[in-house]
């Protein structure tokens, strides 16, 4: 049966249904007016659509590229790399953190290996990288996976860390195993963290994968990127900009999907 | 009456990077079966040691602690520990804390295990709940909850330490009234660590007075006051007399309440 809510209480949840409304409505006001405005000053000549494109532009050259097959080329190897890049680092990164997490002496061994890596600018690698895997979607999964990896083993190995001393002390004192602890305890424990760490890993993925394809690629964003860059063709450039925030976009989202139902 | 639980001359030295702490000092005492015994003693004076000791966690340096005339093993299964806070895990939902200890021990398809599980909580007023996740619940139903999930493992031994120390006042009064007739009922012996004096004295059949580190026992007083709960003892004829004699024992040392 249906709870009875009070006046109070009603006028409560009303208020809250109506900030949301305004929030909404204003995320789209913003985006429209910066389309509009965008589109104006291109109109009227006020910058240079050669130089910063218009929104008419990009429609355009977004159709023009799916007429001709490529576009949903380029997208699809972008999102295949990324996708495969996030995942392994993501699951290869976990797989360290919950290794040094089980033996401190292997921390110890390995703390200033990972806080070099972590400070290297992983770009610098790219030339190597390409020779030892071969350019192509290789080199760019790879890139992906070496940017997002370390911060995932060193978040993932914090939260595993900071898992309460006492919490682990009662598991013992009920005779659990350390397996028992991990599963049971640390990971469920871990498990905010671990959302926090896939949503900075959305973007991470994607800025290793248009590092990648501007190194060595024949296909995606990044290469669309650069190839419109050198041949000056900016509207190439801004549309697979745009398609990137979208794809970007998209994927934190699901992201963020996962982590509300991790909450309810 | 046995002796249930006896340390017989127990050392114990905490190692650090830059000094050997000692932390106790040849302790000894012991506590009868089905009695509620209290540690209490100056801060930091080994209080939580005595238990990590009992419970198998730790291992003394020198001495023996028997249980039941046996020595204590690691981890211990006739013991079972019930911490500061409740450390319920809240990703789980009461049923699933309830029998995380059978879990780990393979027990949780044993049928009398879980009818015990079934049958305390519907004993003690918490069955209604057993779906819902620990932040649903008030501080004292989370502390019974934690009591619940060590007893399901049926102990010989409860450890409780200073597991009201995280509760305001009253809840604490109810608690403790609550916390002492579980163990009474189930005739469980106990062991509590407390600062509280007053606590002490009113669940208590022993008292051990520690001193300070590196800590003996300092001096050890059975109590057999009036009354059936924490609550009507503190209102007994003696309750005044026993505190001021644990008073000027503890006068010496430092950092003990005088709570009313």
């Amino acid at each position: 049966m249906k709870k009875q809510l009070s006046k109070a209480h009603e006028k409560y949840l009303k208020r809250l249904k109506k900030d949301k409304i305004i929030v909404i409505f204003w995320q789209i006001a913003l985006f429209v007016c910066f389309l509009g405005i965008w589109q104006l000053l291109a109109d009227t000549g006020v910058i240079d659509p050669f130089f910063f494109s218009s929104p008419s532009r990009i429609a355009v050259t977004i159709v023009d590229l799916f007429a001709n097959g490529n576009l949903l080329l380029h997208i699809w190897t972008s999102l295949y790399e990324t996708i495969l890049g996030f995942i392994i680092a993501v699951l290869l990164g976990l797989i360290i953190a919950v290794m040094l997490w089980w033996s401190e002496k292997l921390r110890k061994i390995l703390e200033p290996y990972l806080i070099i890596l972590n400070s290297l600018p992983k770009i610098a690698l790219g030339p190597m990288i390409i020779f030892w895997v071969g350019s192509g979607t290789s080199a760019t999964v790879v890139m992906s996976v070496l940017i997002c990896i370390v911060i995932t083993i060193i978040s993932m190995l914090n939260a595993f860390i900071s898992c309460d001393k006492d919490k682990i002390l009662l598991m013992k004192s009920m005779r659990a195993n350390k397996f028992q602890i991990l599963f049971k305890l640390v990971l469920p424990n871990a498990l905010p963290e671990f959302v926090s760490v896939l949503k900075i890993n959305v973007g991470m993925a994607w800025v290793g994968t248009v590092m990648g394809e501007y190194l060595s690629s024949k296909a995606g964003l990044g290469y669309l990127i650069n190839y419109g860059s050198q041949m000056l063709k900016l509207d190439i450039v801004m549309t697979s900009i745009t398609l990137l925030c979208v794809l970007a976009g998209g994927m934190y989202g699901l992201v963020s999907l996962l982590e509300k139902r991790q909450q309810k | 009456m046995d002796k249930f639980l006896e340390f017989k001359n127990v050392t114990y030295f905490y190692q650090t990077k830059t000094s050997e702490i000692h932390a106790l000092d040849k302790l000894t005492f012991a506590v009868d079966e089905f009695q509620f015994a209290s540690l209490v003693g100056p801060s930091g004076c080994g209080k939580t040691t005595v238990l990590s000791l009992t419970a198998g966690l730790l291992e003394a340096s020198e001495g023996e602690i028997l249980l039941d005339q046996k020595p204590i093993t690691k981890n211990d299964p006739r013991i079972g520990y019930m911490f500061q806070r409740d450390h319920l895990f809240e990703w789980r939902s009461i049923w699933q804390n309830i029998t995380l200890g059978l879990e780990l021990q393979h027990k949780n398809k044993d049928q009398q295990k879980l009818s015990l599980a079934e049958n305390l909580l519907k004993k003690y007023d918490l069955y209604g709940f057993k779906n819902k996740k620990p932040h649903e619940l008030s501080g004292g139903m989370r502390q019974r909850v934690a009591l619940i999930r060590t007893l399901v493992l049926e102990p010989a031994l409860l450890l409780l330490d200073e597991p009201f120390s995280a509760l305001d006042f009253q809840t604490r009064l109810k608690v403790c009234d609550d916390v002492y007739d579980i163990i009474k009922s189930e005739k469980k012996t106990a062991l509590l660590v407390t600062h509280d004096i007053s606590e002490a004295i009113s669940m208590s059949d022993r008292i051990i007075i520690l001193t300070k580190r590196p800590a003996h026992t300092r001096t050890i007083i059975d109590l057999n006051l009036e009354g059936n709960t924490p609550l009507e003892k503190r209102e007994a004829n003696d309750f005044g007399k026993h505190f001021e004699m644990i008073w000027r024992n503890l006068s010496s040392e430092e950092t003990i309440i005088k709570s009313p």
